[in-house]
């Protein structure tokens, strides 16, 4: 038989780490909360975490090592230009905890980590972080970077920089990943006022051919 | 002696894709390298704005040429978290064989094109060999060679054929038999050893803060493996267990990387001839197309304020759809559809692997991490 993590031990592990964070950042603005996902056969749970801008990089240290999250799986940023006030602009953050560690040694070679996964509990279980960081609206939006804590958040916070324009305070080298180097400044393809459709016309559905395609001043120029 | 900046790529034979690794030499010894990445970015997260949530599997297909079906199940995965969509029991246990199968077509891929790279062209030609028969199987599911479009939203786009299953067994047991040939080629051959072995360690701890996923880690003596860390899919009813290499007290190397995958496309191969015996309503079945056996009614629409987001353990690490819905025409489209590729982590991570090595450990370096240019560049 195949294996999995026991989705109750799993339920109790991401209570333990809410529990833990709401003691630690109770009164900060910050609110921390189980949730599942909605599809699939298992409703695996994950923890949700809705973090003030100011807080983040704290956090971010609290996650790593105090609560072992030790894998940063995905950086990406939202642009609201009709949302709320409080949210023009959004980081989402999701992390991982995968309780990797180096295999022990046994004289020249290394012992292979085999863990029964069913029998996983508490601060073994991995579990899954979504952490969400929403800005108020303005030009030049920044988060703190991570980049120190987890390395593996560096490239993406050049792609979300690169792609949406959204900066990261205290990134040492950021530059252009997917878009060539010599873009323009300020062209951030992924914000909303860029469309992808061609002269306000839908030609993936209304024209596929192109035939009706006019240049944007047709009628007005002899 | 003077040190100097090589250019390798974009076109070399090293990159496998297209870009290109700055190479900072001091003689023949690497010591500082920089990738340069986004040759063939396509827009693929904006393009998923304008399109409706059915029609964006074309294009997850097309994210990665070797691996096609995985990369759409990624997706399919997440749009069902996004509008919360159960699907058939049947449906998972034929996805999961059509996933597996493309897991060995891909493993396969990588196989053939690393070993030119480290000095053995006959590999390349077994293995395309049996890559065929893979992509034989994967045709009569999704009707293609390489781009499959197979999942949907809530099930599969088709049933397993009329006589597949006993097919399938043939050939995977066939492929089985002959991965046996594949170690004797090359795990007795001292060109490939040489090449291979005591390069590019890495340390499983060092290359999860680096975010690198997958066989590479499980190349370092861990078995973390999403299928059964966040498990999804019927992952937990056949039988099979992650792949694990033990490795040097250095880290994995190479030679490590390679036989994690090449014990991964057995554990592959036994996870399909498991769930063919288990298939419920019998692997001989054919349902009718959208029978609701294979295919569940999903919403057109997500709300705004939803979300969805899915881990999927891809051939080449752990891939993440994460969709916002709400947006355009009520919700028929994604606000934001945002796509976490594997290989544009580990290519960083892989490229600071090789400091400290000589310049021909390069190829044999990178290749053994298996990037692929489609996924990374988007």
């Amino acid at each position: 038989m195949g294996m999995k993590i026991d989705m109750e031990a799993a339920e109790v592990a991401a209570n333990l780490v809410v529990a833990q964070g709401r003691s630690r950042w109770g009164g900060t603005g910050l609110t921390m909360e189980v949730q599942h996902h909605a599809g699939g056969r298992f409703k695996r749970p994950y923890i949700r975490i809705d973090c003030p801008r100011q807080h983040w990089l704290a956090v971010a240290k609290w996650l790593r090592f105090d609560a072992g999250v030790d894998h940063c799986s995905m950086i990406t940023g939202i642009h609201w230009p009709e949302g709320p006030d409080e949210r023009r602009w959004e980081v989402v953050i999701h992390l991982m905890r995968m309780n990797v560690i180096d295999p022990p040694e046994r004289g020249n070679w290394v012992e292979q980590v085999v863990r029964d996964a069913s029998i996983l509990q508490e601060e073994d279980v991995p579990l899954e972080f979504e952490v969400s960081i929403c800005l108020p609206d303005t030009r030049t939006p920044s988060v703190p970077s991570v980049q120190q804590v987890w390395v593996g958040a560096d490239w993406n916070e050049k792609e979300t920089w690169d792609l949406v324009g959204i900066d990261f305070d205290g990134h040492v080298g950021m530059r252009r990943v997917l878009l060539p180097h010599d873009s323009p400044v300020g062209y951030h393809p992924l914000q909303k006022q860029h469309k992808l459709r061609y002269h306000d016309f839908e030609e993936m559905y209304d024209d596929a051919q192109g035939f009706q395609r006019k240049p944007v001043d047709a009628g007005k120029i002899k | 002696m003077a040190e100097m900046w090589i250019s390798m790529g974009p076109q070399h034979p090293m990159t496998h894709g297209l870009w290109t690794l700055r190479v900072k030499v001091d003689g023949e010894t690497v010591i500082d390298t920089e990738p340069d990445l986004g040759y063939i970015h396509r827009a693929v997260e904006k393009i998923a704005e304008l399109r409706d949530f059915t029609k964006f599997t074309t294009y997850c297909d097309r994210l990665c040429y070797a691996s096609a079906n995985t990369w759409s199940h990624a997706y399919i995965y997440a749009v069902e978290n996004l509008l919360e969509v159960e699907v058939p029991e049947r449906a998972e246990y034929i996805r999961l064989v059509a996933v597996e199968i493309q897991r060995i077509a891909s493993h396969l891929m990588w196989l053939g094109a690393y070993c030119p790279d480290v000095g053995n062209l006959t590999a390349f030609v077994w293995c395309l060999r049996e890559r065929e028969m893979m992509l034989d199987l994967l045709q009569e599911l999704g009707g293609s060679r390489l781009h499959y479009n197979f999942p949907r939203v809530g099930g599969v786009k088709r049933d397993l054929p009329i006589g597949f299953a006993q097919r399938c067994r043939t050939k995977i047991n066939l492929f089985l038999n002959r991965i046996q040939e594949y170690e004797a080629l090359l795990d007795e051959s001292t060109v490939f050893l040489v090449r291979t072995q005591g390069v590019g360690y890495a340390k499983p701890e060092e290359m999860v803060n680096h975010g690198v996923t997958g066989p590479n880690v499980r190349a370092g003596g861990i078995n973390y493996d999403v299928r059964w860390a966040h498990p999804y899919s019927v992952y937990d009813e056949v039988d099979w267990e992650p792949s694990v290499e033990k490795p040097s007290i250095k880290g994995a190397d190479c030679y490590d990387r390679y036989r994690v995958r090449v014990e991964e496309m057995q554990q592959s191969g036994r996870m399909v001839l498991d769930a063919l015996d288990k298939m419920p309503g019998g692997a001989d079945t054919h349902h009718q197309h959208g029978d609701e056996a294979i295919l569940a009614k999903a919403p057109l629409r997500a709300p705004e304020g939803t979300s969805g987001f899915h881990h999927f353990e891809d051939s080449r690490g752990e891939s993440m759809f994460y969709i916002v819905g709400g947006g355009e025409q009520r919700g028929k489209f994604p606000y934001r559809n945002s796509i976490r590729s594997p290989m544009f982590i580990t290519i960083p991570y892989a490229s600071k692997c090789m400091i400290g090595y000589k310049v021909a450990d390069i190829p044999a370096i990178m290749g053994s991490f298996d990037p692929c240019i489609g996924e990374t560049d988007r």
